[in-house]
């Protein structure tokens, strides 16, 4: 009962802080260890409302698994991870009723065509869009509107990703968690997802990007964090640091 | 759910892999549906022609002693089965043609015996060989990625993060790759219905529907754990394995082993040993042809003593025809007591072989199956059981004309006329009431009824221990 309620002011304390400071996701003192090797350690993070963060890091970092808890697929094994002041391992459900979450591969049915996996995944989130509806969501995340009823197994994987963001957007999300996007785009396809995720930003969406791409990330987010072998080593806005010198600190980092 | 299983059906439907097996499959289905009805129509045409034949031999009898009658003798043939072009059970191993006759009783042990339970459907084109083993396999080949598929292209997170609980979305895939195995079902009865339309009974019906539910339930099972499989092991290739390998536990080993470990348990004569031990038994008892024999002038005395009279030949009746009768009352004893055996030890079996369904609910298939469709071993002993008496009644009749016909003792010469031939009635099959089926194997349908729930308490345990990550 105590435990609850100290819970339950502890969530008042969290929630007033986050409105205070604008923050839509909060990690705190988060650490996550697979059979005893940590994939993140002591990681603090903290992203505003409208905020494009990105983390660079090499493979192993610990970008995925702050990811995945971020999407409550994964329970940190000390600290906090929350969403609009909501806590991913108590209500995950809750949280990721928020969360747009855009994989590498964005693989989706490739029998539907891109109007139909976007209307089957809003449907499953219980939202039951018109046509034209579907087709407006789709033509402003940037798919051509020739591409709207063809097979998604012909699109390629900038057109797929963009019925990712698509979905994501249709569904409202708060929340944009993006693991490795533009791995694999070409540049125009690359530029086009910078655009549009600037554009979600500017309408108030907080959004998350984990990458190896130093320049994309440098060129969309607010703020970078860098990440070796689970521990935030450096954050810096990305206003304050040029491309080349922040490919400069990054190879610093990995190399030490 | 909804949403998901019609998602499944899309594919199912957009997919030309699928649509040609599909169509491929169900082109074998329809041949073996007309295949078996036309051969079962055949086979009763046959039969009626045969029995017609049969009986107009009989009643074309002009004038014959009565007990050469009984060795004139006549056939029966088994009343061929509308249900049996579905599944035609033990029948291809039990035949279809007995021997009616005086002194000569049908014996229940046959030389495929051993195979009575478990028959080996392999080689056939029945409806029933490509539903119990192959559309089994269709549904694991449906089945086996359904979750892993989704979890190693990453949608599996899209689907939970859209608000899709895994218990729904593993419910909708077994629902889905289910409803696949029941409409291939559905559509084989609609088929069957079509075809035999005039024929269409409430009896038959009622066995259809039991028929239906014990395949829906078994689909449900198998479909259930391919999915369960899909959803837990690590890749689809270990699914497919583990489903790949139950099924054949399931199809092929177990009802064998299962069958051969009865047999040992409860024991059934051999042939030779059913003869013998019957022979042993009649030897004991009145020789009806011999009038030295001790018991028959046992008989002979006390027949004279209720008549109060001296010799055969002053007695009113054939004493002939009463010592006939005599030995074909000790005879049926002695069938009685060793086919009474046998069917009990055939009943032993059975209950055992039924026991099997707790670890392998294809065996309970298999015996719901026959059992239903009325080609089992049950429909056969009562058919074998209808004929024997019919053939106690057809003889006594001859015995009871020779007796109390008019003639005299040892007059083999005297001969009734064809009236009383035709008086006689011809074999008259009652088929075996479904209540009486049906409580033979309810264990069976109950059996199946706990996998299913089994099946289902495995997804919604192990569907939260399914790793998103």
């Amino acid at each position: 009962m105590q435990l609850s309620c100290n819970y339950k002011i502890n969530l008042l304390v969290l929630r007033l802080s986050c409105i205070k400071n604008n923050f839509m996701i909060q990690i705190q003192d988060v650490s996550k260890s697979f059979k005893g090797d940590f994939a993140v350690q002591n990681l603090n993070l903290e992203v505003k409302k409208g905020e494009i963060l990105g983390l660079l890091g090499a493979n192993g970092a610990g970008k995925s698994t702050t990811i995945n808890m971020l999407l409550g697929f994964l329970n940190p094994d000390s600290g906090k991870v929350s969403i609009n002041a909501i806590d991913t391992s108590q209500n995950a459900q809750e949280t990721r009723k928020l969360i747009g979450y855009i994989p590498e591969n964005v693989n989706l049915y490739p029998y539907l065509s891109g109007l139909e996996n976007l209307d089957y995944f809003c449907k499953l989130a219980g939202l039951n869009y018109s046509k034209t509806e579907l087709e407006d969501y789709l033509t402003s995340c940037g798919l051509a509107s020739d591409a709207h009823l063809k097979k998604v197994s012909g699109y390629s994987k900038g057109m797929r990703q963009k019925v990712g963001i698509a979905i994501a957007y249709a569904k409202k999300a708060k929340v944009y968690l993006l693991d490795e996007p533009a791995s694999g785009l070409d540049p125009l396809a690359s530029n086009e997802l910078s655009l549009l995720l600037q554009k979600l930003a500017s309408e108030g969406a907080t959004i998350i990007m984990a990458s190896h791409d130093i320049f994309r990330v440098r060129e969309v987010c607010n703020r970078i964090g860098i990440l070796k072998k689970g521990i935030l080593v450096k954050e810096l806005n990305s206003k304050d640091v040029s491309a080349n010198e922040l490919e400069t600190l990054y190879l610093k980092f990995m190399q030490n | 759910m909804f949403q998901i299983i019609k998602n499944e059906w899309r594919f199912l439907v957009r997919s030309r892999i699928f649509l040609g097996i599909s169509i491929a499959f169900i082109a074998i289905l329809l041949l073996s549906v007309f295949l078996g009805n036309y051969q079962t129509q055949k086979q009763e045409q046959t039969h009626q022609n045969a029995t017609d034949h049969v009986r107009q031999q009989w009643v074309s009898i002009d004038e014959m002693n009565p007990h050469s009658a009984a060795h004139y003798g006549t056939f029966i043939f088994k009343p061929s089965n509308l249900l049996s072009s579905l599944d035609e059970g033990v029948n291809s191993v039990t035949g279809n043609v007995l021997r009616v006759e005086g002194h000569v009783q049908n014996e229940i042990t046959h030389s495929e015996a051993s195979q009575m339970q478990a028959v080996s459907r392999f080689g056939k084109l029945k409806p029933a060989l490509l539903l119990q083993y192959i559309v089994p396999l269709l549904l694991v080949f449906l089945a086996f990625n359904s979750v892993s598929n989704e979890k190693q292209s990453g949608r599996l997170k899209l689907l939970v993060l859209q608000g899709a609980k895994p218990l729904q979305i593993i419910l909708a895939k077994t629902f889905s790759v289910w409803l696949y195995g029941v409409l291939l079902l559905i559509f084989i009865l609609i088929v069957y219905g079509i075809l035999n339309s005039q024929s269409l009974t409430a009896d038959i019906l009622a066995r259809t529907g039991l028929f239906f539910l014990s395949y829906g339930l078994y689909y449900f099972i198998i479909s259930g754990l391919t999915v369960f499989f899909s959803a837990r092991w690590q890749n689809a290739t270990l699914a497919l394995t583990s489903m790949l390998g139950i099924w054949i536990i399931w199809t092929i080993f177990l009802p064998n082993i299962l069958m051969s470990s009865v047999e040992k348990w409860h024991e059934l004569p051999s042939r030779n040993e059913f003869q013998t031990a019957m022979k042993e038994d009649r030897s004991k008892g009145l020789d009806g042809h011999n009038p030295s024999d001790k018991r028959s002038l046992a008989l002979k005395e006390k027949v004279l003593k209720k008549y109060g009279v001296d010799s055969l030949s002053q007695l009113p009746i054939n004493f002939d025809g009463m010592r006939m009768q005599a030995d074909e009352d000790y005879g049926n004893s002695v069938w009685d007591k060793h086919f009474g055996n046998n069917r009990s030890v055939l009943q032993k079996q059975k209950q055992s072989f039924q026991l099997g369904g707790i670890v392998n609910p294809f065996i309970s298939l298999q015996n719901t199956s026959m059992g239903f469709m009325a080609s089992d071993n049950l429909h056969h002993q009562e058919f074998l059981l209808q004929v024997e008496n019919y053939r106690r009644d057809f003889i006594k009749m001859l015995n009871d004309k020779q007796t109390f016909g008019g003639s005299k003792t040892g007059d083999w010469s005297w001969k009734e006329d064809n009236a009383f031939f035709k008086s006689i009635p011809d074999f008259d099959y009652k088929p075996t009431q479904i209540s009486a089926v049906l409580s033979n194997y309810i264990l069976d349908v109950a059996l199946m009824i706990l996998w299913t729930i089994l099946v289902l308490t495995m997804i919604v345990f192990g569907t939260k221990k399914i790793k998103m990550v």
